[in-house]
């Protein structure tokens, strides 16, 4: 009796030592990315790139050209203007996702008839569900077109629609189901009785969706923006697909072609090395940078936002 | 009165709005499936499943002058076929995706010689296969029959030749087995890997974690890996995963064991979450229950909390599957882009995802093909949501 | 003068299959205080939302009997919801502002009447918060956020947001029960001022609150309307036995 129990607290302590080391590794995980990113990161700024010379970090963080010179044989690399395209289009594209998708979370949530907001419902379920690699080849397929028509139209010749509105237009698409998902489930937690002190004033439904509903929802549909923005700066291979990969920047234009941070570390991967290689993981903490400031930002402004009036 | 039919009148303005916004979403999912299987469809057989991507070339002799076929043209072979009745096989021209001249395998009769030929390249027998295409066929006292001179001239050319010196022909290429068996192994390794390791981080933050400053400072390192884009996934497999697998496997470049390894670590935050949420549901007296019946922890959590989250811990897989199938970003760094047909997991290979991405940078791109592929990857993502829907149906209720 | 200003007539109200409301016949009249009484589950709240008619909102609800608000039948198809509520307003038993400005918290409901001048929403807002006795406290942050402020300055500002519409009627569903004594006194002696010029009727759980402000009281039990009174009768000398027994706690 006594040895089982003694053999007992053994196992207990094998399986809990078994359960700790998990929980450990996979809290390493984020620390590991971090580390060995930096580390391969910094390689261009800190070595001589087998002669080429060391990158300059200023030049790099604020330069117009992604590559002054032959590829090996120069190391005036810049991400300047890559990351204001990358900010620039995905506030564009938060611009066309974020009113589609909030109206959409309106009518799922208090507008449409039972069955029919159960249809919206697993509709937009389904768009979420669908690998970004898919939006990319509908991107290319169709929305290349149609840029490429309108660009036709209003007399500009696209690169075969390859552009920030091609771009913009797919980032709005992808991020549109996640932005109505987290709307609607904030739209519907808002408290029955602030609908009922609409109504009770005799205002109409539709006046207290979207005077009333959504002021309350506000904090929610916020998030849900933040979570939309973090999406499209992130989203690579998508985006390679669309973007045209300019050389230089920054390209404001909707019809120009464009790069982003992502686009740019995909871009000739299949023949590269040295340092046009170890540049990607440069581009990799531009990347990790920008999105951690702009949610940084994003969520100062939605504490800030959070109680002022909205009319 | 004139006020409340203004009234009415934005108020329907406003609805509208609505649902013009709601039909965006109708309309973006029934383009991309309309777009997916109106190029995708055509490819779309069980063929493509089975076969290899890359053509395969063959160079061909008889094995046995004057042995030809007897078979006589089948009556149910299409006008615009042309046979050969001395080898037994019959052509058709056709064009190919750059709209360059082929010619194209029809039909061959069971006594055909070029059922076996001899390979010139090695010591084996090989045959042409119904599907294949011929590019020319080198006699030995005459031009050479090339495709660019159409099928009825190649039949023609043979009829009235005895022998021939070589006949080069290749298998269409263009399946997606090697894609899918890759994607198979990816699935199977990467939860071998990620579900025991997020189960067990599950069990410990629920069941044995004190609350404390150190446990939530590991749940947010985990919860910050959520907010990491896949593509700096991809970057740690390339800086960590691939040189740690070619030190330790035979392995000498991106592979498919540090793909896996790349998507475990990206689906661990997933499995984690969904398992902690059934286990939570689970009841305390259940666990006190256990205890006082004089059963240890271990046993407690093996037999009681565990078998209360599977449901969970199924959602997470599957969850886990879906994810795995559509990851691309991630698996361009940590495996690599080059399509194969041979798989070796410490090879290079790609998921039919990465396989897409893969055509749609060559020049020209196959839509075709990458939508046949897509059309795949919606259904087993759709049968993935369905059930994933179903199962929190059937067992999320009774659970008090 | 008309003085009644509802009249109800064998009133029923079904919850799906539950009658929640039994034969309710009662008149409320003008500039009284009616209070609505009885224990918890009794039909009184379910009973003051019949008279703006918020029980629309719950879809299973089904309503048989008469409710006139002066000469018109309110649940008559033709009849106008919107007016109804822009003419009987309300206030609840959690203070309910909406995230928004205290201004624009009490400019709401004549904004949403297409009331868009400026020096017009100025006054109308004023004279609201005056009437609320909340204009001293708030007037100098009239931009700042509503949820900013107590409990009681919010209920005082949802009396001020249904006296902006310039009712006829408010009816007040527990108003106090959410607040602190203090805050209470407050709004019960705005409750007395507010009665020169609105009918008002309130639902309260308290005995104490119903004798200080009501010159009416309705006693609920079970869904029925056991007796209606003056108050002080009411208080004094019941007619039935179960009003008895619920005033002098023997039950409820």
């Amino acid at each position: 009796m006594n040895t089982n129990t003694r053999k007992k607290k053994r196992v207990d302590q094998i399986v809990r030592s078994i359960f700790l080391a998990s929980t450990l590794l996979s809290a390493s995980f984020i620390i590991i990315i971090v580390i060995f990113i930096v580390m391969k990161g910094i390689t261009p700024f800190i070595t001589d790139n087998d002669g080429l010379g060391v990158v300059n970090i200023w030049t790099f963080l604020t330069g117009t050209v992604w590559l002054q010179g032959t590829a090996f044989q120069s190391n005036l690399y810049a991400v300047g203007f890559i990351i204001v395209n990358t900010l620039y289009i995905a506030f564009l594209s938060l611009l066309l996702s974020l009113p589609v998708g909030v109206l959409t979370a309106l009518f799922i949530a208090k507008i449409a008839p039972k069955r029919l907001a159960e249809f919206l419902r697993t509709i937009v379920e389904l768009l979420a569900s669908i690998p970004s690699i898919v939006y990319g080849l509908f991107g290319s397929g169709i929305i290349l077109t149609f840029v490429y028509n309108l660009a036709e139209l209003f007399g500009v010749q696209s690169k075969g629609g390859n552009s920030v509105l091609a771009t913009v237009l797919v980032l709005a698409l992808m991020t549109l189901p996640t932005i109505t998902a987290v709307s609607e489930v904030a739209i519907r937690s808002v408290r029955k009785d602030i609908e009922e002190g609409s109504l009770a004033l005799g205002a109409t439904r539709t006046q207290t969706n979207f005077k009333v509903v959504l002021a309350s929802a506000k904090s929610g549909i916020f998030a849900a923006a933040i979570l939309g923005i973090g999406r499209s700066l992130g989203e690579a291979t998508a985006v390679s697909l669309v973007a045209g990969n300019a050389k230089s920047g920054p390209n404001l234009g909707l019809f120009d072609i464009t790069t982003t941070l992502t686009s740019t570390m995909l871009q000739g991967l299949k023949e590269t090395t040295g340092v046009d290689y170890d540049i990607r993981f440069s581009v990799g903490i531009v990347l990790m940078i920008v999105i951690l400031l702009t949610n940084f930002i994003l969520n100062a402004v939605k504490k800030r936002v959070g109680n002022v009036n909205v009319k | 009165m004139s006020m409340s039919n203004k009234r009415k009148a934005i108020d329907i303005a406003y609805q509208a709005i609505t649902y013009l916004a709601s039909s965006v979403s109708l309309l973006a999912l029934s383009m991309i499936v309309y777009f997916v299987w109106s190029n995708g469809s055509g490819l779309l057989n069980m063929d493509l499943l089975t076969k290899d991507y890359h053509a395969k070339y063959y160079n061909g002799e008889m094995v046995e002058v004057g042995d030809y076929s007897t078979t006589l043209r089948p009556s149910d072979l299409d006008d615009d076929i042309y046979y050969s009745e001395q080898y037994g096989i019959g052509l058709s021209d056709a064009k190919d995706r750059e709209g360059n001249p082929i010619i194209l395998v029809e039909y061959i009769a069971s006594d055909s010689p070029m059922l076996k030929l001899a390979d010139r390249n090695s010591e084996d027998i090989i045959a042409l296969e119904e599907g294949m295409l011929i590019s020319k066929v080198a006699f030995f006292d005459k031009a050479t029959a090339l495709r660019t001179f159409g099928a009825e001239y190649m039949v023609n050319e043979l009829d009235s030749a005895t022998d021939f010196r070589e006949i080069v022909f290749t298998s269409l290429g263009g399946g997606i087995r090697g894609s899918i068996i890759t994607t198979l192994y990816l699935i199977g390794m990467t939860m071998a890997m990620a579900l025991p390791i997020g189960v067990f981080t599950a069990i410990y933050l629920n069941e044995f974690a004190k609350k404390n400053r150190i446990t939530s400072t590991l749940r947010t390192l985990i919860d910050t890996l959520t907010g990491v884009p896949s593509i700096i996934y991809g970057l740690m497999g390339l800086a960590v995963f691939v040189p740690l697998t070619i030190s330790v496997t035979p392995a000498t470049s991106g592979n498919l064991i540090s793909g896996s390894l790349t998507l475990a670590v990206i689906l661990l935050p997933v499995i984690i979450k969904s398992t902690e949420e059934s286990l939570k549901v689970v009841p305390d007296g259940l666990r006190q229950a256990s205890l006082a019946l004089g059963a240890n922890e271990t046993q407690t959590t093996f037999k009681v909390v565990l078998p209360s989250s599977i449901p969970g811990i199924l959602t997470a897989s599957l969850l886990g599957i879906g994810r795995v199938i559509g990851e691309s970003a991630a698996l361009i760094f940590a495996i690599g882009t080059a399509v194969k047909d041979d798989i070796s997991i410490f090879g290079k290979s790609t998921s039919l995802a990465v396989h897409i991405w893969s055509m749609m940078t060559d020049e020209p791109a196959n839509i075709e093909l990458s939508s046949t592929i897509a059309i795949i990857i919606l259904m087993i993502v759709l049968v993935l949501n369905i059930t994933v829907k179903l199962l929190s149906k059937k067992f999320m209720k009774p659970m008090q | 003068m008309d003085k009644q200003v509802f009249n109800i007539k064998n009133l029923d109200l079904y919850y799906g299959k539950f009658q929640a409301l039994k034969n309710i016949n009662l008149t409320i009249e003008k500039n009284k205080v009616t209070a609505l009484i009885g224990p918890s589950g009794c039909g009184k709240s379910t009973f003051i939302r019949v008279l703006n008619r918020m029980n629309d909102l719950i879809e299973e609800c089904r309503i048989v009997g008469d409710v006139h608000f002066h000469q018109d039948d309110i649940y008559h198809e033709k009849f106008d919801v919107i007016d109804l509520r822009t003419r009987v307003g309300m206030v609840f038993q959690k203070p309910n502002p909406f995230p928004m400005s205290i201004y624009d918290n009490v400019a709401y409901g004549p904004r949403c009447q297409g009331i868009k001048d400026k020096a017009e929403l100025d006054e109308i807002v004023d004279k609201a918060l005056k009437s609320a006795a909340l204009y001293e406290e708030v007037n100098e942050r009239m931009k700042e956020s509503a949820m900013d402020l107590s409990g009681g300055q919010q209920q005082r500002l949802c009396i001020a947001r249904a006296i902006a519409m310039n009712p006829e009627v408010i009816l007040m569903d527990e108003p106090t029960s959410a607040l602190d004594p203090i805050a209470t006194l407050k709004i019960e002696e705005l409750i007395n001022d507010l009665k020169e010029q609105y009918t008002i009727v309130i639902v309260t759980h308290s005995m104490q609150q119903a004798a200080r402000i009501s010159d009416t009281t309705a006693f609920f039990l079970m869904g029925e309307l056991i007796e209606t009174d003056n108050t002080d009768k009411i208080f004094t000398q019941p007619k039935m036995k179960e009003t008895e027994d619920y005033i002098t706690g023997r039950f409820g």
